[in-house]
Order: structure tokens, then C-alpha cells, then sequence
């Protein structure tokens, strides 16, 4: 070592993090993340600044970053001329159920596949990995074509179930369970419990923040899915907020006020979501990152 | 109470054979021990006892009822695993309850015998803790808990001890003991620790290579081994094998010259096969460092255990033996030292390593 060397070893040794000088390319790095958070950000603060100022602000195009008159006419309009309250019902109905359904199934689905000796098992996981290469786009029309047969369309029933499949939550579920050391298993078995307790009782209790995790994206993606909605729910009344909030724009000609009012409003619940388990949402992206890289 | 008793019992993992036809009958009671390399099939074997294994051939009975086909929770045999496997999310009294309440046991009962097992292992303050929060030989007395609430027939350990640290291993060795004592209950206990073996088993099922070597007291086990391999796998310092050169004869007891010097033994030469491949054994407690022996080498190393030291000795071919010689033993490596062999003590190997001994 140096005597130069020392100085500064000694200095990171006994100072805290925060007390060291960034060096240049540290200095960079943060203008820079700043740079794309700000970029980032800036739409969504936009969309609220723009949907609390008055009207005739808003279209005589002065581009001010903070509102001259805070008002929140645009947020009392879409509530008194649209069915916003029916469209959050139903978006959090059917968001709810898909996410119960999806973690319950998956869970089902991926204990089987890592747990159980069947015969085509390896078959049934390619095939639900091959599902997970097919985006919902290219099934949309046979979604479609499939409800309405069943007549579907316009109902709960209807929106949810093309959207239960999630193979993703199936793989991250298979990879936990394999990666459960298997005397879990054999001591629940000597303690006489059958394969949903195994499931109920040990597997999932173990880690839920397998769990929660999954459920969080799940939820968010239900919430803003918006295409298969779109088709699904044609009249007013079962709407989800996404795709009520394009008929905001419909009725009403182009009034930024209160379509940037009804983007906030539907983006509340998944804002509200992911600042209560901030955590688990990025252990959840990592999570499916992970299955995705 | 009930026997275990193993007949032709084997497994396979697809054309793998890992066990062949092995046969024992475990009484009542006993603690016996599965002792044998890594590898060798001993946790196999005692999976295929629990039911957490399938047999491929044979059959396994426990007391009058044949248990091959039945599932685990149904053979009336609790199981502690090598990693525990304690429920991270329960907290102590929950992991031992969780069977129990499974089976409908009521309330009561579970809360009795959780608290009785709780005091007879020392862990009753530990109970609203989880596995988390205790150490690690906390947890394994948690897992012999979680077996023993059960009242099973018998309990089977896969090296229950092998995560502990060498000195809570040895007392947990103890206590596992006077556990049996009390408890009376049969238990299986698998190792690769030829020391624990020995001081735990009423009898050890020596295994490898697919099949048993030898079943017997560790006394037994120890002096008389049924072959080359039992012999040097049990005992620490290991026996030492000489290849025999030649054999004579003195009262029908066969005097093999091995290591370049004459040794008398008490193996009735009779018994011996004809030919070649033979090896003495003979372990370095029964090889004393005396002024009077017949024996005589060179001091190459001395290893001081403080009651008693290990020698190393060349001998006159050029073959190395450990040897014994007191705590205080004033050699010096480089001396010539006598050795005196106990003539009752002595093995003879043939080339397929069985064993033969003084009658
Ligand atoms: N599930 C399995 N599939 C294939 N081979 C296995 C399996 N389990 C164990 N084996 C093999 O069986 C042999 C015996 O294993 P095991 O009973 O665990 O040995 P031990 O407990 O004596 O160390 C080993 O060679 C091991 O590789
Ligand atoms: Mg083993």
C-alpha cells in the first residue's frame, strides 16, 4: 500500500457513505439518473397540474409549469357526467377476482408441475412456457370469437377470463416450489398432511412474499389492461376505468382538463398500490425479470 | 412395541442399483446405527423404511404389519431430518402440533404432549418462538420434539447431528442416548461418523457398496469385523494391513511373516484359504511399543494425544504401521523401537477381503 493509498482508505473505513466525495463518474451517473426520473415523471405531473387548472388556462396554451388558480372542476364534472363510479366498480371486481383466481390456479398449477409424478408433465410446463411467448394480442380475436359464443360479452364473467391466463405467475410459482428443499415436503408428508395442506399450510405461508408479489402485479396488470376490456365491455355499464375514461374524450370533444383529470383517477388505485408495497413491486419486476432473462 | 425386519429389500433409480437385496431385523428397543461412506444407500435405505422412498424389491414389515405399500404418515415411524426441515413460518409449538392436529388428535392431548416433550428436551420456554429465531442445536431439539409428540414406533435420524458444531455434537450425542434410555422407543439412526456409531449403537449395520457388510455390537463390530473394509472403516487410528509374504505353522495357529518380520497369531491356520492376496490387520492398540518385542523398526513420527501416543514406524521392508506407546513416551523420531503384537488380536484378509480371526 501507499502512503498515498491510505489516507483515503482510512477516510472510507471510518466515515459514513454519504461523507465521500463522489468522483466524476459517480457526479454523471446521478445527473443523469436524475435526468430520466425527471423525464419520467414529468407526463405524470403534467397530467395533474394540467387537470387542476381552470379550463380556459389549459386551452389558451400557456405552457406555466404550476397552475395559476388551483381548480377541481374538471375532477367534479367527470364525476357528475360520466359513470366513473360504475367503471370503478367494475374495475375493481374484475382486477380483484383475476388476481384471486390467478394466484390460486397458478399456485395449483405450479405445485403440480414441480411436486407431482405425472405422465406428461414436462409436456404440460413447454406448453405453458410456449403460452408465455404468445402475447394476448394475437389471441384476441378467439377471446373474442369464444365469448361472444358464450355470450360473455358485457359481463364480469366476460372480461375476466382471457385474462386468467398468466403463465408468468405459473413459472415464478414452479421455480419457489423447486426451489423448496424437499424434506418440507416429506416431513408435512409423515405429519400426515395431503398435498393442498402442503400447499395451503406450508408452501405458501413459508414465503408469502412470493405471494404478495405476485398478486401486486398481477393486480396492477388487470388494472390497466386495457385492449381486451376494450372489446369485451361495450356498453357504459360495464366499463372498466381505462377504457370508461376514452369516453370522456368521446363526449366531450378534446378537453385536456378533464381527460388528464380521469387518467389521474384511474391511475390512482395502481399509484395508491405501489406506494403501500414499493418493496414487493420491485421484488415482483425482479422476480419476472428473472424468469424473463 | 414392534420389530422392523427388512427382507431382500432393493432400490434402483432407473438402472442404477442402489441397494441389493438387504435383509435385517431390527428389535424392538434397539438403537441401531447405519454406518457406512457417502453414497452408500444408508439414507435411502431409511427413506424406503419411512415410506418417503418406493421399494423395488422386497418387503419391509413393522410389527405384524407389512408397511412397503403404505404411505409415510400411515407406518407409525417418525423421521428427523439432517436440515431439520422445522415449518419456517410456525413457531415452535406449531411445528411440533401441526401432525397431530392433522390427524384430529384433540386439543387437549396436543397441548399435553407438546408441553411433556417440551420439558423432557429443555426447549419449553422456546415454544412461541420460530426456527428462525434459536440456535442451531435448539432446532434440532426441536426436530427430535416434533418426532417425539407423535409417539411414534420408532424414529428414524438421518445424521441428525452433522450440522452441529463439533463440541454441541458430542453432547447432543449424550443426550440422544439418555433420550433412548428413557424413552425406550427403537431408533435408526444413520451416520458416516464411525465414532458416533460406536458410542451410540446397541448394534451397527456396517454398509457399502450396495449391500451390508456386517451387523453386530460395536464390540463385535470392532474386534471381530466380517471384512477388510468394516475393518478399515471402524476404529480411529485406522488398522493397520500388512500383505503376508508367507505362512507357517505353531499348534495349528498360522505365524505370517508380513512387513519383512515373523508375527504368531491365534487364527487357526485351517481355516485359512490356500494361495495368495493375503493381508494382515492389526490395529495400532494392538501393536505396543515394548522393550522385549519382536517386532523391530524405525520411529518415522509421534503423535502425542496426551494418554497414550501414536507411533509411526518403518519396519524392515519398508512398510509403514502405527503403533501405541504410552502417554509419556520418551521416543524420539529416528530411534529404533521394539513392538510386541497381541497374538490374539491379529486379522487375516483374504483377496476377496473377508475376514478371518482368532477362534
Ligand atoms: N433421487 C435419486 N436419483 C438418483 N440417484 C439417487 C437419488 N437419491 C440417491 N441417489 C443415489 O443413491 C446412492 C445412495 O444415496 P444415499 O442413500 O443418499 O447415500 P448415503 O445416505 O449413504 O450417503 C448415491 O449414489 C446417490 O447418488
Ligand atoms: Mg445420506
Amino acid at each position: 500500500m501507499t502512503a498515498e493509498a491510505l489516507p483515503r482508505s482510512q477516510a472510507v473505513a471510518t466515515g459514513s457513505r454519504r461523507d465521500r466525495p463522489l468522483d466524476l463518474i459517480g457526479i454523471v451517473l446521478t445527473a443523469l439518473t436524475l435526468l430520466v426520473a425527471l423525464a419520467s415523471f414529468f407526463p405524470i405531473y403534467w397530467a395533474i397540474i394540467t387537470s387542476v387548472k381552470p379550463d380556459g388556462e389549459v386551452i389558451s396554451g400557456s405552457n406555466s409549469l404550476w397552475p395559476g388558480r388551483f381548480v377541481f372542476d374538471s375532477y367534479i364534472h367527470i364525476w357528475n357526467n360520466t359513470n366513473i363510479a360504475t367503471w370503478y366498480v367494475n374495475s375493481f371486481v374484475t382486477s380483484i377476482v383475476i388476481t384471486a383466481l390467478v394466484i390460486v390456479s397458478s399456485a395449483g398449477c405450479a405445485y403440480a408441475l414441480s411436486q407431482l409424478d405425472f405422465p406428461g408433465r414436462r409436456i404440460i410446463y413447454v406448453l405453458i412456457l410456449a403460452c408465455f411467448m404468445v402475447p394476448m394480442q394475437a389471441l384476441i380475436v378467439n377471446h373474442f370469437v369464444l365469448m361472444a359464443q358464450f355470450k360473455l360479452l358485457n359481463t364480469w364473467a366476460g372480461i375476466i377470463l382471457p385474462q386468467l391466463i398468466v403463465p408468468v405467475v405459473i413459472i415464478v410459482y414452479k421455480q419457489f416450489f423447486d426451489s423448496v428443499p424437499k424434506e418440507f415436503r416429506e416431513a408435512a408428508q409423515m405429519d400426515s398432511a395431503g398435498h393442498f395442506k402442503i400447499l395451503f399450510r406450508i408452501y405458501l405461508p413459508m414465503n408469502w412474499g412470493v405471494t404478495a408479489a405476485l398478486a401486486i402485479i398481477t393486480f396492477i396488470g388487470a388494472w390497466n389492461s386495457f385492449l381486451w376490456p376494450f372489446l369485451a365491455a361495450t356498453g357504459e355499464a360495464t366499463m372498466t376505468v381505462p377504457v370508461g375514461i376514452t369516453q370522456v374524450k368521446d363526449a366531450y370533444g378534446i378537453v385536456y382538463g378533464k381527460l388528464m383529470a380521469s387518467a389521474v383517477v384511474a391511475g390512482l388505485p395502481v399509484a395508491i398500490v405501489y406506494l403501500i408495497f414499493q418493496r414487493r413491486v420491485t421484488q415482483a419486476i425482479m422476480l419476472s425479470a428473472g424468469v424473463k432473462g | 412395541m414392534a420389530d422392523i425386519v427388512l427382507s431382500d429389500v432393493s432400490k434402483s433409480y432407473g438402472q442404477v442399483q442402489v441397494l441389493d437385496s438387504v435383509s435385517m431385523h431390527i428389535k424392538s428397543g434397539e438403537f441401531i446405527v447405519f454406518l457406512g461412506p457417502s453414497g452408500c444407500g444408508k439414507s435411502t435405505l431409511l427413506r424406503m423404511i419411512a415410506g418417503l422412498e418406493e421399494v423395488n424389491g422386497g418387503q419391509i414389515h413393522i410389527g405384524d404389519t407389512r408397511v412397503d405399500q403404505l404411505p409415510p404418515n400411515q407406518r407409525g415411524v417418525a423421521m428427523v431430518f439432517q436440515n431439520y426441515a422445522l415449518y419456517p413460518h410456525m413457531t415452535v409449538r406449531e411445528n411440533m402440533s401441526f401432525g397431530l392436529q392433522n390427524v384430529g388428535t384433540d386439543k387437549a392431548e396436543i397441548a399435553r404432549r407438546v408441553e411433556d416433550a417440551a420439558r423432557m428436551l429443555e426447549i419449553g420456554a422456546l415454544l412461541e418462538r420460530r426456527p428462525s429465531q434459536l440456535s442451531g442445536g435448539q432446532r434440532q431439539r426441536v426436530a427430535i420434539g416434533r418426532a417425539i409428540v407423535r409417539e411414534p414406533r420408532a424414529f428414524l435420524l438421518d445424521e441428525p447431528l452433522s450440522n452441529l458444531d463439533a463440541s454441541l455434537r458430542v453432547r447432543t450425542r449424550v443426550e440422544l442416548a439418555q433420550l433412548h434410555q428413557r424413552i425406550g422407543t427403537t431408533m435408526v439412526f444413520v451416520t458416516h461418523d464411525q465414532t458416533e456409531a460406536m458410542t451410540l449403537a446397541s448394534r451397527i449395520v456396517v454398509m457399502n457398496n450396495r449391500r451390508i457388510e456386517q451387523i453386530g455390537t460395536p464390540m463385535e463390530v470392532y474386534s471381530r469385523p466380517a471384512s477388510r473394509f468394516v475393518a478399515a472403516f471402524v476404529g480411529s487410528p485406522a488398522m493397520n494391513f500388512l500383505p503376508v509374504s508367507s505362512i507357517a505353522e505353531s499348534d495349528g495357529q498360522a505365524v505370517v511373516n508380513a512387513g519383512g518380520v515373523s508375527i504368531a497369531t491365534e487364527i487357526p491356520i485351517a481355516n485359512l484359504p490356500s494361495g495368495d492376496g493375503l493381508t494382515l490387520g492389526v490395529r495400532p492398540d494392538a501393536l505396543k511399543v515394548t522393550a522385549g518385542g519382536s517386532i523391530s523398526g524405525v520411529v518415522e513420527i509421534m503423535e502425542r494425544l496426551g494418554d497414550r501416543t501414536l507411533v509411526h514406524v518403518r519396519l524392515p521392508d519398508g512398510s509403514l504401521v502405527v503403533a501405541e506407546d504410552g502417554g509419556k513416551s520418551a521416543l524420539e523420531p529416528g530411534a529404533t523401537v521394539s513392538l510386541a503384537a497381541a497374538r490374539s488380536e491379529m486379522h487375516i484378509f483374504d483377496a476377496e477381503g473377508i475376514a478371518y480371526h482368532s477362534s
